[in-house]
């Protein structure tokens, strides 16, 4: 990447705006349908960026003391919530930036936190204990302490919700917290994603390696041999493709067919440090990678995980998110010294 | 963006980190409160598994569950603290970031996964350095909980720093007594006294005891190495035949090695020593009553009969020897008398620090030798005995004279964790090396063969 300088792109990537915010870019996300991008950082501050311009539509600095440390957008899109070190959730409306509700979730940090994918239910966790809420913010039930800190949440369907921790990926009913399924696996599990049908579930171990269940058939496969550790991972919308971090390297690996066992993923080679954060476009078979060396690129892909570099730019710092807008014709990057980098992809 | 580019900016030093380990009452709060309290104008950050009242405005406090995470291979050196990679993932990410850490465990907590931690993992390794681990030893209690709990003994074994506390509820004798018995288990550590963990702020942080650079700085021998023996006497001989007798004493055998040509200042002492220390390493041949002992042979006088024992010396040349003995002269009555039954007086007699049969499971091994090493001997040597007996070496620290390599090779290690690098030259200076292993039941002597069996 020594042909690169900060702040120029090339390929898809085409110049759009940046701004920049008080601290490390945490995490954010597109609302209001691509119109505006939130971005939180570990100030604790909460910012709203015109999506066309970058122009800054409002701002809330140190609403979260000790810093934010996750973000989910509503699937509206005109509402989010932050989670922080304060313990709290708040729920904001995008357009104007109030806080419809502000949750006291736990006694320790609230470290993750997402929608369901129809937006009845809001679950966040905090130390051992995943609770869920009601869209209006009133809590609904809470788990039992899991065996370690939840490392991760995610939705498996409308109904369901998933947690990873140290040994093991948990399923939840969504409104009665009921305990569906157990998937247990000695190691810790530092990242989670699920395939849209909520088959399969990945995780990233502190042990340089990629675990996956697939729920219908109760198979489960390990992919060792990662330079580092992989807490970077993503599923294409369809559920065929699997991207992991975990080095340098972005390693693909495809679920079609009798796939990946057995398979040779595709290894797209580009970054020249271990890569930070994954992100698919919606309906496209197309990558945004990000490293610690402040690279992105976009690659696009075959079903087969083989693919190749169409566009790349760096940006200040480590790149800590990707998003896609929407209709998946920008994407933003939020870095490590709170620089908001957007680019229009051609 | 026009933003010039800013990767040129210099890596910023690594956030020193410190950990307070000791039991339950021991004073670790007390002596974090003090560090915290004192004005040394750093940001500190305090990482705490046992919720007690630090309540300090200039610190940010945050309370985390101890999470051991082992990995699914089973290996006991990858086992890393998810709190401490999850906690402090987050503080690096402030750009004002914390000039210090201190991480305060339950009193039962077992040191090696935290210490594991900064080497483990790759994203903590890059913003931190684990500077020292501190363990409070409540001086009342500690002999009952060394009875009881592997992790007390664990905590001690692990330390850079032993604080001594309350040293106020115990008598002056009883906490020499005590004194001895932890620096027997750990002798790489520093031991300070203190009764309300009242010591000072740098004789606790700042210790840089993981930088292979500095470990040998401020301690350039980190303590005063052992022989196989505990006493020499140089006499001057003529020629003839001699008689070495000996009494009944503490025990049923003695090992000794004769060297001629001894000469009788401190240098020649000491590389007598040396190479006698060489001859302790092979097997001894035994010698029994009314026998000859050869002259530069590790022999092992049997002394099992009842009364006083005769071994014979025979001296062909005017010379002086040095009696290297596992045990003083005093203990046997060591006597060496010429031909006509004139007892023959030593020149010189020093006595040496002994390995001596330590109480406690863990214990320290000092190997210290002269000369140059073998490269790859000293590679299988130690690559075996770190895979076999890994589990129970707890830290390890040392430098080593390489064959070839101009400087000296500096290493240290937790468990399997194996971690060196060359450092300063070794210029004009002797070339010898100097190893300290911390463990449980190590075999002492079979160590000392096996890094003898390295040696050019």
């Amino acid at each position: 990447m020594s042909d690169l300088n900060v702040g120029s792109s090339k390929g898809a990537l085409r110049r759009g705006w940046s701004a920049a915010v008080g601290d490390y870019a945490i995490a954010g996300g597109w609302c209001l349908r691509g119109e505006a991008l939130m971005v939180c950082d570990a100030e604790g501050s909460v910012y709203a960026f015109d999506g066309k311009s970058g122009a800054t539509v409002w701002e809330r600095r140190g609403v979260h003391e000790g810093g934010v440390l996750a973000v989910a957008i509503h699937p509206s899109g005109t509402a989010f919530a932050t989670a922080g070190q304060d313990r709290r959730v708040l729920i904001w409306s995008a357009a104007e930036g109030q806080v419809s509700r502000a949750i006291d979730v736990g006694s320790g940090w609230v470290e993750n936190v997402a929608w369901s994918p129809d937006g009845q239910w809001l679950a966040a966790s905090c130390s051992r204990q995943v609770h869920a809420y009601g869209a209006d913010g009133a809590e609904v039930w809470r788990s039992d302490d899991h065996p370690s800190t939840v490392s991760a949440i995610a939705w498996s369907s409308v109904g369901e919700l998933a947690t990873a921790c140290y040994g093991r990926v948990t399923f939840f009913d969504a409104s009665t917290g009921e305990l569906r399924q157990k998937l247990e696996w000695k190691g810790s599990l530092v990242s989670m994603v699920l395939s849209s049908d909520g088959d399969i579930v990945a995780c990233g171990s502190q042990d340089n390696s990629v675990h996956f269940w697939r729920r219908s058939t109760e198979q489960d496969s390990m992919m060792s041999g990662y330079p580092a550790k992989p807490s970077a991972l993503a599923f294409d919308d369809t559920g065929t493709l699997l991207a992991t971090g975990g080095g340098e390297a972005v390693t693909v690996w495809s679920f079609q067919g009798s796939g990946p066992e057995g398979t040779r993923p595709g290894v797209l080679e580009l970054h020249v440090q271990p890569v930070t954060t994954l992100a698919f476009a919606r309906r496209a078979m197309r990558l945004a990678s990000g490293g610690r060396d402040g690279a992105v690129v976009v690659w696009s892909l075959q079903r087969d995980g083989e693919g190749g570099p169409i566009g790349d730019a760096v940006v200040a710092g480590v790149v800590a998110e990707l998003y896609w807008r929407p209709d998946g014709r920008s994407l933003a990057a939020l870095d490590a010294r709170g620089g908001v980098t957007v680019w229009r992809i051609g | 963006m026009n933003t010039p580019n800013l990767d040129l900016e210099i890596t910023p030093r690594k956030v020193p980190v410190t950990i307070l380990t000791g039991f339950l009452g021991s004073g670790k709060t007390t002596l974090l409160n003090r560090i915290l309290s004192e004005e040394h104008g750093k940001r500190i950050a305090v990482i705490e598994n046992e919720y007690g009242e630090v309540g300090i405005d200039q610190a940010l406090v945050i309370d985390a569950d101890e999470e051991i995470f082992e990995m699914s291979n089973g290996c006991i050196c990858c086992t890393v603290r998810g709190d401490l990679i999850r906690v402090l993932g987050n503080l690096m990410k402030r750009r004002d970031k914390f000039d210090y850490v201190l991480v305060e465990t339950t009193g039962l907590a077992d040191p090696g996964p935290v210490a594991q931690t900064f080497f483990m993992d790759d994203e903590i390794r890059e913003e931190f350095s684990l500077d020292g681990i501190v363990t409070l030893v409540d001086a009342a209690h500690i002999e009952q909980q060394l009875g009881r709990s592997d992790e007390s003994t664990e905590q001690i074994a692990f330390a850079d720093v032993l604080v001594l506390n309350k040293t106020d509820l115990v008598n002056g004798e009883a906490l020499d007594r005590l004194e001895a018995r932890l620096r027997d288990m750990n002798r790489m550590a520093q031991v300070v006294r203190s009764e309300r963990a009242n010591v000072s702020v740098d004789t606790v942080l700042n210790l840089a005891a993981f930088d292979l650079d500095q470990v040998l700085e401020r301690r350039p021998t980190f303590l005063e190495s052992e022989y196989p023996f505990e006493w020499t006497g140089v006499y001057s001989l003529h020629i003839g035949r001699y008689e070495l007798s000996l009494a009944d004493g503490p025990d049923p055998a003695m090992s000794l090695v004769v060297v001629s040509d001894q000469g009788m200042d401190e240098a020649a002492l000491r590389e007598g020593a040396e190479w006698c220390v060489r001859r302790y390493a092979e097997p001894a041949e035994l010698i029994r009553p009314g026998e000859e002992i050869p002259v530069g042979k590790h022999v092992n006088l049997r002394l099992d009969s009842p009364g006083r024992k005769s071994f014979f010396l025979e001296v062909d040349t005017q010379v002086r020897v040095g009696l290297y003995a596992q045990h003083t002269a005093e203990e046997f009555d060591l006597q060496l008398t010429n031909a006509d039954g004139a007892t023959i007086r030593q020149e010189v007699e020093r006595t040496w620090v002994a390995q001596h049969e330590h109480d406690d499971e863990v214990g320290s091994i000092s190997i210290e030798r002269d000369g140059d090493v073998d490269p790859d001997r000293l590679n299988a040597w130690l690559g075996k005995l770190l895979s076999e007996r890994g589990v129970d070496i707890f830290r390890m620290k040392g430098f080593i004279s390489l064959a070839g390599e101009s400087r000296r090779f500096v290493f240290q290690g937790v468990h399997m964790l194996f971690d060196g690098q060359p450092d300063q030259p070794w210029g004009d200076a002797p070339r010898r090396n100097h190893l300290v292993f911390i463990g449980r039941n190590l075999d002492e002597q079979s160590m000392w063969q096996g890094f003898e069996a390295c040696l050019i």
